[in-house]
């Protein structure tokens, strides 16, 4: 439950690019966030109002994009979901897979003038 | 007026902190200090089991602690009774400890001359599998009466550790936690986790975990090279 905490980082963060960039108005922040990440969008956007509060994102909207969690099986080379495979290879078996994708928190973009 | 346009920002929110901590973990390894984070819920066991874990090594090993605990210095006197330096770390009511609030309390003590640092984190186990913080390695613990399905709900936690304690085990005849069973699901996760049955109350089950923290410590100050550690294997 460490949403808040993040957001208010990724606030600051914001401010700071804004004014490298000469940006006025932030119409849009995009946010990708892993299924495995450990960051629940629905908690993300029950704290976005409380953190953007007289910050220059005071109008801005929050758009989440969720990233699937994707594995690779180190056996086989196999990619493959990791929902309904419980980190076991599809094609081999093997339980030695590595999650590839899923597990970021990243600041994609904001759409801004 | 402009047209808006889109500013590519592409940064990992947790690149801050990673970096953060590299440079903590590196500090520790030229002052040959150990950093262990100690994650589990809270009620685990965590202070009874290092207190006895430092018990067992304070003569051979110069030892603090970092406690996290929230806001209360009840468990910082309780460890710096068993024999180790404590400091207790003010939080404010996060949920998990950053690399840089670790450097607070790293920065409090005589590192040159501390072998192991111990990090009582927070009691969780979901925030503070996401944040790195600069230890050398991740310990967790799970006591008995919290089930062996903890895995499967917490699955991130058991993928960052190198250490999985299993606690409490002289309560097991009362309980229907599966030894055999929740080591088949935390092995799914994470193959490469060492995995101790013990009891911080009874000591059962303590010599062979003293015996990998002794050799983990001893490793780490005659060694040059930081072997990657479970969480930095999966840290994005
Ligand atoms: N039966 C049993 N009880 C334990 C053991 N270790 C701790 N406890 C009890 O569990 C409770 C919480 O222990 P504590 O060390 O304070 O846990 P922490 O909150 O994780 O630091 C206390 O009542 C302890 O006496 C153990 O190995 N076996
Ligand atoms: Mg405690
Ligand atoms: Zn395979």
């Amino acid at each position: 439950m460490h949403e808040l905490g993040l957001m208010a980082e990724i606030v600051d963060k914001i401010e700071a690019v804004a004014k490298e960039n000469n940006v006025t108005e932030i119409e849009t922040l995009v946010l990708d966030v892993g299924e495995y990440s450990g960051v629940v969008p629905e908690y993300v956007e029950e704290c976005y109002p409380a953190v953007i509060e007289g910050t220059l994102l005071e109008k801005t909207a929050l758009k989440i994009n969720v990233i699937p969690g994707k594995a690779r099986c180190e056996n086989c080379g196999t990619g493959f979901a990791v929902k309904g495979n419980e980190n076991c290879c599809p094609r081999c078996g093997s339980q030695k897979c590595k999650v590839i994708e899923g597990g970021e928190f990243v600041i994609k973009e904001i759409v801004a003038r | 007026m402009d047209a808006f346009r889109v500013i590519e920002i592409k940064q990992s929110v947790y690149a801050d902190n990673n970096a953060e901590a590299d440079r903590l973990r590196g500090e520790m390894k030229n002052s040959k200090t150990f950093l262990l984070n100690l994650m589990s819920s809270p009620g685990s066991g965590k202070t009874t089991f290092l207190k006895r874990t430092i018990g067992e090594l304070k003569n051979d090993l110069k030892i603090a602690v970092l406690e996290a605990d929230i806001d209360s210095d009840v468990d910082a006197r309780a460890v710096a009774e068993a024999g180790a330096e404590a400091v207790q770390l003010h939080t404010g009511g996060m949920c998990h400890l950053t690399a840089g609030m670790t450097r607070q309390g790293t920065e409090t003590l005589d590192s040159e001359n501390i072998d192991l640092v111990v990090i009582e984190n927070i009691g969780n186990l979901i925030c503070p599998a996401e944040f790195d913080t600069g230890a050398a390695a991740n310990v967790m613990i799970l006591s008995v009466p919290e089930g062996d399905d903890k895995p499967l709900k917490y699955p991130n936690m058991f993928s960052v550790c190198d250490v999985l304690l299993i606690n409490k085990i002289d309560v097991q005849p009362y309980f229907d936690f599966n030894v055999d069973l929740c080591t088949e699901r935390v092995r799914k996760l994470n193959p490469d986790i060492r995995i101790f049955t013990l009891s911080g109350k009874t000591g059962e089950g303590f010599s062979p975990w003293i015996q990998w923290l002794k050799n983990a410590v001893r490793e780490w100050q005659v060694s040059d090279r930081i072997q990657e550690n479970a969480l930095m294997k999966t840290r994005h």
